[in-house]
C-alpha cells in the first residue's frame, strides 16, 4: 500500500470516529468506565502491595551462631576440667571463633538464592537491643549481664520471596554453625496466601474489564461498518483490498481506545488525589502510593489496553464482515 | 492468453483479444438453482453489448460472474486477461480495477459531495491529489457535471447521479464499464442520454456490457444483443433486436 493511501486511510478513520461522534462517545464513556475500574483495581492492590511489603520487611529470621557464648551456655556441650580455658571450653567445641568466621557464616547464608539481606550482630550489639525494647526502668535488669552476656552472635536475615520463606529457613539450617533460627513463619504464610488471592482476584478484574473493553469497541465497529455498508460495496466495487476497507476503521477503534484511555488517566487523577488526601489525613499512619508515582505506569497500561482492544476489536469485526458480505456489492 | 504463475495477466488485452470469454460455463447455487448453464461467448475490445432477458434468466448471474463476485462450477471464464476461475481472492481487487462499475441505485456516498464520489475511486487506487484533481475534473466533465462538483447527491437529479455514477466508472481510465440496469431509476430522456454516453465512451475504445430492461434503449442504439432466458443464452446479435 502506497504511503498517501495510508494517509488518506488515517484520516479516513479520523472522519469517521467525528461522522459517528455520539456512537464514539458512548463507547468512549462505557471505555473509559473499565479503564478507571481497572485503573483503581491497580492502585488498591499497590497500596495493600506496599504494606505488604512493611509487613514482610519486618518478618526477619533471626539466626544464631554456635560460637562460644553458645557452648558456655547450651546443656549439649560438656564442659572439661582439663585442657580448656577458665570456663572448661575448647575452640573444637564450637564452630565460630572469631569475628572474621561470623561474617563467613553470614555470607554463606547471603548466598542462599532467596536471600534478600544479611546484616551481622554481634552478641553485645543483641543485648543492647534487646535491653532497648524495655523501658528505662527494666534496662537495669540487664546490666549484670553485660559481664556475662548470655547472647550468641547473630544474623539478621531478610528474605526476597515471602512464598519461599519455609524452604530458605531449611536451607539455612543446613549451614554448619546454626544455634537456632527465630522466624515467623505463619505470618509469612499468610502474607503470602494474601498476595496470591490478590494476584488472582486482579487477573480476573483485569481479564473481565478487556473483554468488555473489546466487546464495546466491536460493538461500535460493527454499528459503524453496517452504517457505512454502503461505501464499503463501492470501496469493494472500485478495486479496493481488504486492507483498504480495514485501516480506517481499525484507526477509529485505535482512537477511541487513545481518547478513552487519557480521559481515564485523567479521571483516576482527581478522583485518587481527592481520596488519598482524605484517607491521609483521616488515618495519619497511612501513607499511600502518590499517584504521579503510579500515573505513567497506569496510562501505558491503559493505552495499551485501549490500542489493543481498538484495533483487535475493529480488526476482527471487519474481517467477519468482508468474509461475509464484504463482496456483495451487487446485492446491497 | 499468455499469463504467470499467480494468473495475473503479464501484458494488457490486444485489440483482437477477447475482453470477456466464458467457455462453457455453468452456475448452479447452493440452494440448487441452475443460474447459467453451458454459457459460451466472446466480447471483444472495443464491443458495446446489451444484455437482455426476463427476470430470473441468469443476467446478475452473468454479470456476478464477470466481476468475480460469484465463481462458475464449470467453464472458463477470462476477463480482461483474468483467469477468474483459477485466479485467487487476493488478486480480485487488480481484476475490478480493470472495470467500472455502474448501478442501477447510483450507489452515491450521501455525505460526499458530487467530486468526492468520483475521487473516492481513485484514493482507492492510491492516486495522488494531483492526478484525482485533474481525472476527476475530467470525468466530470465528460458526463456533462463539470459545473456540479461541490454539489451534493441529494442536490441531484436522478439522471444527474447516474452520470455522477458513470464518471466513478470511468475515472481510472478501465478497459471495461459493467453498467447494471443504469436506466432503471431515470427518466425515459435521460436513459437516452446515460445510453448515448456510453455509446460515445465505446467509441473511444472501451468495452460496455450494459444490461438492461429497456426494448427500447435496445432497437435505438444498434448494438450487440445478448438474450437470455433460463440460464441460456437464446440470442446473440449485432445490430439490435426486433420486437
Amino acid at each position: 500500500m502506497k504511503a498517501r493511501s495510508f494517509r488518506y486511510l488515517i484520516g479516513e478513520g479520523f472522519k469517521g470516529a467525528w461522522a459517528n461522534r455520539l456512537m464514539t462517545l458512548a463507547s468512549m464513556g462505557v471505555l473509559v468506565a473499565c479503564m478507571v475500574l481497572l485503573g483503581l483495581a491497580l492502585l488498591i492492590s499497590q497500596n495493600i502491595s506496599r504494606a505488604l511489603g512493611v509487613l514482610e520487611k519486618q518478618n526477619v529470621v533471626i539466626v544464631s551462631m554456635k560460637d562460644y557464648h553458645w557452648a558456655l551456655y547450651d546443656d549439649s556441650v560438656k564442659k572439661v576440667t582439663e585442657g580448656g580455658d577458665q570456663n572448661g571450653i575448647t575452640p573444637d567445641m564450637y564452630v565460630i571463633h572469631n569475628e572474621e568466621e561470623a561474617k563467613a557464616f553470614c555470607d554463606k547464608i547471603a548466598a542462599l538464592d532467596n536471600v534478600d539481606s544479611v546484616e551481622y550482630i554481634p552478641a553485645d550489639e543483641g543485648l543492647t537491643a534487646t535491653r532497648d525494647h524495655f523501658g528505662e526502668s527494666e534496662k537495669k535488669f540487664f546490666d549484670f549481664l553485660e559481664e556475662d552476656n548470655p547472647l550468641s552472635d547473630a544474623a539478621r536475615v531478610t528474605m526476597k520471596d515471602m512464598g519461599r520463606f519455609r524452604e530458605t529457613v531449611d536451607q539455612i539450617k543446613e549451614i554448619e554453625g546454626v544455634d537456632s533460627i527465630e522466624e515467623q513463619g505463619d505470618l509469612a504464610d499468610r502474607i503470602t496466601a494474601f498476595k496470591n488471592g490478590l494476584f488472582i482476584a486482579g487477573v480476573w478484574i483485569i481479564s473481565i474489564l478487556l473483554l468488555i473493553s473489546l466487546v464495546v469497541v466491536c460493538n461500535t465497529i460493527r454499528i459503524t461498518m453496517y452504517s457505512r455498508k454502503l461505501e464499503i460495496s463501492i470501496m469493494k466495487a472500485v478495486g479496493a483490498t481488504n486492507a483498504f476497507v480495514r485501516i480506517p476503521f481499525v484507526v477509529e477503534g485505535i482512537l477511541i481506545g487513545v481518547f478513552s484511555a487519557g480521559i481515564a488517566a485523567g479521571l483516576l487523577y482527581f478522583c485518587y488525589r481527592v481520596a488519598s488526601e482524605a484517607m491521609e489525613k483521616t488515618f495519619s499512619m497511612v501513607e499511600l502510593v502518590r499517584y504521579k508515582d503510579a500515573v505513567l505506569y497506569l496510562l501505558g497500561i491503559f493505552l495499551v489496553i485501549g490500542i489493543l482492544a481498538g484495533a483487535i476489536g475493529s480488526f476482527i469485526m471487519i474481517r467477519k464482515y468482508l468474509r461475509r458480505e464484504g463482496s456483495e456489492f451487487s446485492a446491497i | 492468453m499468455a499469463e504467470n504463475n499467480l494468473n495475473m495477466p503479464v501484458q494488457a488485452p490486444a485489440e483482437d483479444r477477447p475482453v470477456i470469454e466464458f467457455k462453457g460455463v455453468s452456475k448452479t447455487y447452493r440452494s440448487g438453482t441452475h443460474a447459467l448453464e453451458d454459457v459460451n461467448i466472446r466480447i471483444n475490445k472495443g464491443e458495446f453489448a446489451f444484455v437482455v432477458g426476463s427476470s430470473g434468466a441468469g443476467k446478475s448471474t452473468f454479470m456476478k460472474l464477470i466481476m468475480r463476485e460469484e465463481k462458475a462450477n464449470t467453464g472458463t471464464i477470462m476477463v480482461n486477461g483474468y483467469n477468474l476461475t483459477k485466479m485467487r481472492r487476493k488478486y480480485i481487487p487488480m481484476l475490478r480495477r480493470t472495470m467500472g462499475i455502474v448501478f442501477q441505485d447510483f450507489r452515491l456516498i450521501p455525505k460526499m459531495n458530487v467530486f468526492e464520489n468520483v475521487a473516492f475511486a481513485m484514493h482507492v487506487v492510491g492516486a495522488n491529489n494531483r492526478e484525482i484533481r485533474k481525472e476527476v475534473s475530467k470525468a466530470l466533465s465528460k458526463v456533462g457535471l463539470g459545473d456540479k462538483a461541490r454539489s451534493m447527491p441529494d442536490e441531484l437529479s436522478g439522471g444527474e447521479q447516474q452520470r455522477v455514477g458513470l464518471a466513478r466508472a470511468l475515472v481510472n481510465s478501465p478497459d471495461l464499464i459493467i453498467a447494471d440496469e443504469p436506466t432503471g431509476n431515470v427518466d425515459p430522456n435521460m436513459s437516452y442520454e446515460i445510453v448515448s454516453l456510453l455509446t460515445e465512451i465505446n467509441k473511444k475504445g472501451t468495452t460496455v456490457l450494459m444490461v438492461t430492461h429497456d426494448h427500447n434503449l435496445v432497437r435505438d442504439f444498434k448494438h450487440r444483443v445478448i438474450m437470455l432466458d433460463s440460464g441460456r443464452i437464446v440470442a446473440d446479435n449485432t445490430g439490435g433486436v426486433q420486437e
